[in-house]
Formats: structure tokens, C-alpha cells, sequence
């Protein structure tokens, strides 16, 4: 069966917070999932009808960012502080003064060595998973919009073999570098993931959501959302951009079938398939198959998400978004790959 | 035995008809009542965040509230007074301010809110009143000006039809000079086919026919449409006022590169000239969706512009002449939506009044702990316009009058926000 082809909804948890992160513990159901009120949350979603939401507290401000290295929990936050905590005991370990504005993405790396957090004073930072150690910074965003307005560097991934992560910010510029001596490898433009109005509202919205390496280290996909005429909303479909690497190529841009930021991007193990979640008002899922180019599945969420991740064992699909965390389990035929995002 | 502007204005306010008030306006070249006008030389800059902006995130914040959002509150120079930490630079600013937490308006639409804002009272069928801009135009504009009495800039297209600009009764002596096509009035200068004798000889000539015209008839619209071209020579002497490049360029980096930016110079410089109500319009704050981002960078520009505007007129020594109002058509819900948005909310929301008339350093009003509701201090349009009037030392019981109908500036019974008042 093809990669995403089934996805059976089985965990439906409703909250008051709204959550913007989540990590998954390898070979268990637990999560580490951040939140609006300034906790990371430690559940087991499939722990009984009711499991219980343990918050670990410690940040002032929407918990944006959890990864988990080795045996530490790292999460950062609005804040700009990054917290390290046991994750064995949730107990905090450290905590780092990291980024002079809000904190949006912590990533960690497939070998659990490093961590990368990127925020809006348009720094990546890499940090020693272990002592915490500022090891290399990366600044390649502009701070300023071209019409002078705050910018804002949303997301960051590494590629699957560690070597290389990308950065991308909110007038839709992507960065690749590498991850070893931090030289910047490529700059790729994505700009139709942002909305500039200089007409009716003066003002902007968009900008890169999610972006993800695929499996074989030839693509790189951005998803946000399209143009949008109102800009009081998010009135414009998804959209996701595929560059080829080592060209610098786009190869495609995929508008789905639904409205609003694609947030989450997952490549299929073969690298063929991508699975996007994400949505406005009301949450979806999508499917894109990229040899045809095109959005080939979409299918409506309870919510929209704001993060997701497959488990490193491939079963289940967890995600978050507001006032929710939703389970699926998936079909285990399905070649889908481990979490990279 | 000195004359008063007040007591002037209150003399020829008692039933005068529209025409008559016009031609009452004439007297005003009077260099005795010039005098004392220079001396009241009060003047108004609105900063209108139009499609509704944030209280939360702005003036009244709720931070570690399920409401508040993911922006901290931050100390100002007021002890014991927060804002949010988007407006760090306004947060050392606020001794000229007062903040008015307490705006329970009622009217959670854009058309009704901002018709409710401009005008101060609800819409009534039989009269079509005029808006804040028009009356301050006529209670601080002088006939003999050189200068427009009320210049307002609106360039986004989204929420310009409810920016209301209208004279209403005043009569269109007091419409705005409305400009929504960058910050230049166009058609201002004289035609270069044109020579400056031609022009003047022309203006005799129009002069001359009108007033044969006029000879026996007695009309509003005739006194108005006299009124226009008495002031033409004086609109085009203006156009110099609306060019940044008279300001030095360290005066423009201060406002910053933005159009609110330099159409907020613009307007310091108008008031300096003797305007004496500019409004400029900065939309669309309608953030329904991802609020926090839209109010990082709205927040921030507002910041930057008012500390610069606060900073510059007090240098000029303007400020304690100048009422800087900052005004929306409502605020945004305590509730984040589902799209990290914020939507229409007119229960409990913000404004700030700084410089002329203004207690600085005060805050007016309270909201419960969630924003949802006010708790303290309640103010609704009528009273805000009271306070604005008040500030101005413009008495807001005095009436108008429409043929023999008396209108009052704010209806009976309305107080303004005395605490607030210097």
C-alpha cells in the first residue's frame, strides 16, 4: 500500500491550551508536547481514555519548541529561554538565556548530539546536546522585511544523515548549511509563502511553516500557505515548494486542497510521497505525490495542527494543535519514514 | 476689554443658523480675535489603528492569562504601571499619557464601531452630524488660515469607507482634505501653463461674478462654495507642508521608513503650520488570524512612530499645544481563536490621550483579570469625546444649532473622564 494511504484517526484528547510542538519518546506512545500556558506537557496519549497531561513548567510564554537528545528533554519557548530537563524525570537540568526574541522551532539531531533552535532575531544556534554549549551560530535572515518590518525565522530541520539543517524565515528564504563547519551551501527563495498587502491592509502574513529534508537527501520541501487576498485570515490554500538540492532547482509548488498553513511536512521512506498537515480555522491533512507534482489526498482534521510527528517505529502518527492532541494509527504496509521534521 | 475665543463662540453659537455661522466665521479676520486664537492654538493629531487593534497586546496587557497571549507586560516609567513589551519605547514615554483602559463601546462592527468613534454618538436619521475632525476644525480653525483646518490620510484601501469624514451640519467648510493617494494632495500646484499674475487675475474675476451672483440670495451651500475658493491660494501655499524633503534626513530616519511613519511627520508638520486636526490612519489591524505576528509588526511601527511624534513635538515645545489621541473602532477578544487570532471586541478596551489638556501619567480604568469585562472606570464614546473637547478647553455642553434645534457637542448628561484632565 502507498505511503499515507491509511491513516486510521484513534485518539482524539481535547484541552484548553493551545499546543504548538510535540516530541515522541522512541519505541513508547509518550509525548512531550509544548504549550500556550509556558509548560511542556508529559503524556501518554494512549494511556486509558483519560491520560494524564503532567506539566513541566519553567517557561514564560507559548512553548514553541521540544526535542529530545540522548536522555534530555529540550524545549524553548517565547521566552527565549531554552530549558534542558531529565527525560526520565522531567526535572530541570538547565537553563539557557538563548535568543534575544521568540523562540520557534527546537530541533534535534538524528544522532542526538546536537540541538538547533532558530528564532526571530533570525539566529540558528547550534547547541552541545549534552553541556549546552553554544557550538555555532548561523545567520544568513535578514531582521528586517524589505518594506522594514520585523521578520521572523520560523522553522528549521536537519537533513536525515545530520549533516546539513535548514533554516526559513517569513518573506519565504531558506538557507542550507553545513552543519560541520557552518557554511552556508545554498539559498533557495520560496516567496510565494508570503503575503505582502501593500494596497489594502499594509501589512503581511505567511511565511515558511515547515520545512523538512526528504529521506535521500536530494529535495527539500517548504509548506505554508499561498497567497491570500484577506489578510485578515488565512484565506489562501496550502502550499508546499519542492527545491531539488543540488541544483537549486524548484520543482514544484503544490496548492492542496484546503485553506491555511501547512505546518508539518513528512516524506515517505522512498522520498516519492509527503504527507502535510496543518489548516486555519479547521484542521487537514494532506497527501502530495512528487513524481506527479500534485496534491493526490486531502482529508479534514479535528482541528488545526500545529505540529506532527511519526513514530521512530512508524505506527503511529501524533500530532497537536489547538486544544488538541490527535493519534492515528498507521497501516503498517505503508513504507513511511521516521520523524525528521 | 479682552475678547475670549470662548466667549466669542459662545455669543455667536446662541441660534445661529448654518449661513449665518459661516459668515459669523468671516469675523474671525478680526486681528483682536486672531490674537486670542494664537494664544488657544490647541491642535490634534488621531492616530486611527483602523480595523481594531489589540488592547492585550498593546495598553492592557494579561500576561500568564489563558487570554494574554505569548507577549510579556513590561514596567514603564509609571510605578506600577504595564505595558506590553511591544512598546518598550512608549513604556519610558507615558508621563504626557493617560491610558483609558475602561472603553465599553458596545459595537463590535467595523462600520458601526468606527461611525460610533469618529462621531462620538450613534447615527440619528434627522441630523447628520459631524465627525470629531470637523468640530475641531471649527472650533480651533481660524477663517483667515493659510492652511487646511482638517487634513486626513487614509492610503490602504480596507476600512476607508468607515473611517467617516464628514462635516455633517457644519457645513462642508469643514470637510476634511482627504488624502488616499500617497501623502501629497494632488492637483495642489498651479498649472505651469499658468502664469501667478494670470491666476490672481482669474481669482478677481470669479470674485467679481460670484459677488453679483450672491447679490439678494442667501444660501449655505453658496457661503460654502465662497468659503472653498477664499481658501484656494492659501491650500496651494500649503503643498510645501506635505513635502518630507523640507525635514532633514535624521528627522526622517526618527519617524522611521514606513508610510505611517512619514505620514506622521507630515503631520507634525502640519500642526506646526497651524492645522489644526490632522488624522492619519494606519490599517488594517483586523487580525483574526495569527494576531501575535500581525501585532509584532503593527505594534512595533506604533511604537516607534508615537515615541518619535511625542519626542519631536516636545523638543518644539509643541506638545503642551498638541493632543495626540490614539483610537480604533473597538478592541480584540480575550478568546485566541482557532487561527491564533484575535476577533471584534468592544467590552473592555484601550485608548490613550497625550499632551495638551492630558494628567500624564495616569491610567484611567480597569479590566478584569481575563480582559473580558470592565471592572473600573468605564468610558463609552460620549465620554471619550467629552474628555477630547475638555482637553482642548472646548466646553462639550455648548450647543449647535440646526435651524432652531439645539445640538449639543456630546448630548446632556455626558461627563468627561475628569481624572485624566490636566
Amino acid at each position: 500500500m502507498p505511503a499515507f494511504d491509511a491513516l486510521k484517526l484513534i485518539k482524539e484528547l481535547n484541552r484548553q491550551e493551545i499546543f504548538f510542538c510535540l516530541a515522541n519518546v522512541t519505541g513508547a506512545s509518550r509525548l512531550l508536547v509544548g504549550a500556550s500556558d509556558g509548560n511542556v506537557y508529559d503524556v501518554d496519549p494512549l494511556a486509558g481514555d483519560q491520560p494524564e497531561f503532567k506539566p513541566l513548567g519553567g517557561h514564560a510564554g507559548f512553548v514553541t519548541g521540544v526535542a529530545i537528545a540522548g536522555e534530555s528533554i529540550i524545549s524553548g519557548a517565547y521566552d527565549g529561554k531554552l530549558i534542558w530537563r531529565g527525560l526520565a524525570s522531567g526535572e530541570k537540568t538547565r537553563e539557557i538565556p538563548a535568543h534575544r526574541k521568540w523562540i520557534r522551532k527546537v530541533v534535534s539531531s538524528p544522532d542526538g548530539r546536537l540541538v538547533a533552535s532558530v528564532a526571530d532575531d533570525m539566529q540558528c544556534r547550534l547547541w552541545n546536546a549534552e553541556s549546552g554549549e553554544l557550538i555555532r551560530e548561523l545567520s544568513g535572515h535578514d531582521e528586517r522585511t524589505p518594506t522594514h518590518f520585523p521578520s521572523m525565522l520560523h522553522t528549521c530541520a536537519f537533513s536525515h544523515d545530520g549533516q546539513r539543517i535548514a533554516t526559513a524565515d517569513k518573506v519565504g528564504r531558506i538557507c542550507v548549511w553545513n552543519v560541520s563547519d557552518g557554511a552556508q551551501l545554498r539559498r533557495l527563495e520560496a516567496t510565494g509563502l508570503y503575503t505582502w498587502d501593500p494596497r489594502q491592509r499594509i501589512h503581511s502574513i505567511g511565511g515558511i511553516r515547515s520545512v523538512t529534508f526528504s529521506p535521500d537527501g536530494k529535495l527539500l520541501a517548504a509548506g505554508g500557505v499561498g497567497h491570500i487576498d484577506n489578510i485578515d485570515g488565512l484565506d489562501g490554500q496550502t502550499r508546499v515548494e519542492v527545491f531539488n538540492l543540488e541544483t537549486g532547482e524548484k520543482l514544484a509548488e503544490l496548492s492542496g486542497d484546503g485553506k491555511g498553513f501547512m505546518n508539518q511536512l513528512i516524506f515517505s521512506a522512498d522520498s516519492q510521497r509527503m504527507l502535510g498537515l496543518g489548516g486555519a480555522g479547521s484542521g487537514l491533512m494532506q497527501v502530495y505525490d512528487l513524481e506527479a507534482k500534485k496534491n493526490i489526498k486531502s482529508d479534514k482534521v479535528p482541528g488545526p495542527v500545529h505540529a506532527a510527528t511519526l513514530s521512530a517505529d512508524g505506527k503511529h502518527l501524533f500530532a497537536c494543535g489547538h486544544g488538541r492532541v490527535l493519534v492515528w494509527e498507521v497501516d503498517q504496509e505503508a513504507p513511511v519514514a521516521g520523524q525528521a521534521d | 476689554m479682552p475678547v475670549t475665543r470662548r466667549a466669542f463662540l459662545g455669543s455667536v453659537a446662541a441660534g445661529v443658523s448654518l449661513a449665518a455661522d459661516m459668515t459669523v466665521l468671516n469675523l474671525f479676520k478680526s486681528p483682536v480675535l486672531a490674537d486670542e486664537l494664537r494664544k488657544n492654538d490647541k491642535r490634534v493629531i488621531l492616530l486611527w489603528l483602523a480595523g481594531g487593534a489589540s488592547q492585550l497586546e498593546t495598553w492592557d496587557p494579561k500576561p500568564g492569562r489563558p487570554t494574554g497571549g505569548p507577549f510579556r507586560a513590561i514596567q514603564t516609567s509609571l510605578p506600577g504601571v504595564e505595558i506590553s513589551e511591544l512598546l518598550p519605547k512608549m513604556s519610558t514615554r507615558l508621563s504626557r499619557t493617560a491610558i483609558l483602559r475602561g472603553m465599553d463601546t458596545g459595537d463590535g462592527d467595523h462600520g458601526g464601531g468606527a461611525r460610533l468613534m469618529h462621531l462620538g454618538r450613534r447615527d440619528e436619521p434627522s441630523v447628520k452630524y459631524p465627525d470629531l475632525g470637523a468640530i475641531v476644525a471649527r472650533e480651533l480653525g481660524r477663517a483667515d488660515s493659510p492652511v487646511p483646518d482638517y487634513v486626513s490620510f487614509y492610503t490602504a484601501t480596507e476600512g476607508r469607507g468607515n473611517a467617516v469624514s464628514q462635516a455633517g451640519f457644519l457645513g462642508a467648510r469643514y470637510n476634511a482634505m482627504f488624502l488616499t493617494e500617497g501623502s501629497k494632495p494632488p492637483n495642489l500646484s498651479r498649472l505651469e501653463a499658468i502664469q501667478d499674475l494670470d491666476h490672481h487675475d482669474r481669482a478677481r474675476l470669479r470674485d467679481l461674478l460670484s459677488e453679483r451672483f450672491a447679490r439678494g440670495r442667501q444660501s449655505p451651500s453658496l457661503a460654502s462654495h465662497n468659503e472653498a475658493y477664499a481658501r484656494v491660494r492659501g491650500l496651494m501655499a500649503s503643498e510645501k507642508l506635505f513635502d518630507l524633503g523640507q525635514e532633514s534626513l535624521a528627522m526622517r530616519e526618527k519617524y522611521g521608513p514606513t508610510l505611517f511613519g512619514e505620514q506622521t511627520l507630515i503631520a507634525r508638520r502640519l500642526i506646526e503650520a497651524g492645522v489644526p486636526f490632522v488624522k492619519v490612519s494606519r490599517a488594517w489591524w483586523d487580525s483574526h488570524a495569527q494576531n501575535f505576528e500581525t501585532h509584532v509588526e503593527l505594534v512595533a511601527e506604533l511604537d516607534h512612530v508615537m515615541s518619535a511624534l511625542i519626542d519631536d513635538l516636545q523638543d518644539r515645545g509643541l506638545l503642551d499645544h498638541t493632543l495626540i489621541v490614539t483610537l480604533s473602532e473597538f478592541g480584540r477578544t480575550p478568546t485566541i481563536n482557532s487561527s491564533v487570532g484575535r476577533d471584534h471586541f468592544a467590552s473592555a478596551w484601550s485608548v490613550t490621550l497625550t499632551g495638551c489638556g492630558i494628567k500624564g501619567g495616569t491610567v484611567h480604568g480597569k479590566s478584569d483579570e481575563d480582559g473580558k469585562t470592565v471592572v473600573e472606570g468605564k468610558v463609552g464614546a460620549a465620554e471619550l469625546f467629552a474628555t477630547i473637547f475638555q482637553a482642548l478647553e472646548i466646553d462639550h455642553r455648548k450647543d449647535y444649532f440646526v435651524g432652531s434645534r439645539p445640538i449639543p457637542l456630546t448630548n446632556p448628561g455626558t461627563e468627561p473622564v475628569r481624572e485624566v484632565l490636566a
